[in-house]
């Protein structure tokens, strides 16, 4: 399983799932899927999802579950 | 098929419940509809009855043929995403096991009914006429249109749409 920040970026940056979808040339509903970790995008469209956003793929695709916002935040701060 | 329509061209959404009560009453509606006619045997109220239910059921397969999932299944490759491609690949690949199944089925039931009646041994039903083979023709052609759709809508739409 493909664990990923996509609905937390697309929240901060104020976009829609039709936003996000126009963007990178999908269907809106595949964006729904992604964020609810129904589907495992391919390699191209982690990048183009990545590039979008302005990140490392890495920050918005794991392998492994993301820790909570909370906490990283908590973490920052100490 | 699918009916693609100005006011949604990417096919009406509707609701994977809608979509399964529509294809379930395809698959009963039809059938019966067809067999309803083929007993009602000169009585009105069943020859009625049988056109009223084949009529039932094709509303619901035009419904059909103008949703998103309809579209998902009948769509050229290049206007799918790479979800809806790989969803359809593996819905079409189930639907032609199904199909063929089917086929399968429908040859083996009429190569033992000629057998029998050969033999004289049983009589069961076989088609005669051509309304028999239309209807029968009728309603392959109206399955393998919404078979991949069908696989999609109940092993597949897990999620609601958006």
């Amino acid at each position: 399983m493909i664990h990923n920040r996509l609905s937390v970026f697309r929240a901060e940056r104020g976009l829609s799932r039709k936003d996000i979808a126009e963007a990178v040339g999908v269907n809106p509903q595949t964006i729904g899927y992604l964020e609810r970790g129904d589907y495992a995008p391919s390699v191209e469209l982690a990048l183009k999802l990545s590039a979008l956003f302005e990140v490392p793929v890495e920050q918005l695709f794991s392998l492994k579950p993301f820790a909570p916002l909370a906490h990283s935040l908590r973490d920052q701060e100490s | 098929m699918f009916i693609r329509s100005k006011a949604h061209p990417f096919g009406r959404q509707l609701q994977t419940r809608t979509v399964r009560i529509l294809l379930s009453g395809l698959y009963a509606f039809y059938p019966l509809g067809c067999i309803l006619q083929l007993v009602a045997d000169g009585s009105v109220v069943l020859g009625l009855a049988g056109v009223a239910l084949v009529v039932a059921s094709l509303a619901a397969f035009a419904v059909l043929a103008g949703s998103s999932l309809q579209r998902q299944t009948q769509e050229p490759e290049n206007l799918l995403d790479e979800r809806e491609r790989e969803e359809r690949n593996r819905a079409s690949f189930q639907a032609h096991s199904v199909f063929s199944g089917i086929v399968l089925i429908g040859v083996l039931y009429m190569m033992l009914t000629t057998d029998m009646a050969a033999n004289g041994k049983l009589e069961l039903w076989r088609p005669t006429d051509g309304t028999h083979w239309n209807a029968i023709f009728g309603g392959l052609i109206l399955l393998s249109f919404t078979l991949p759709g069908a696989v999609l809508a109940f092993r597949e739409a897990t999620a609601e749409l958006d």
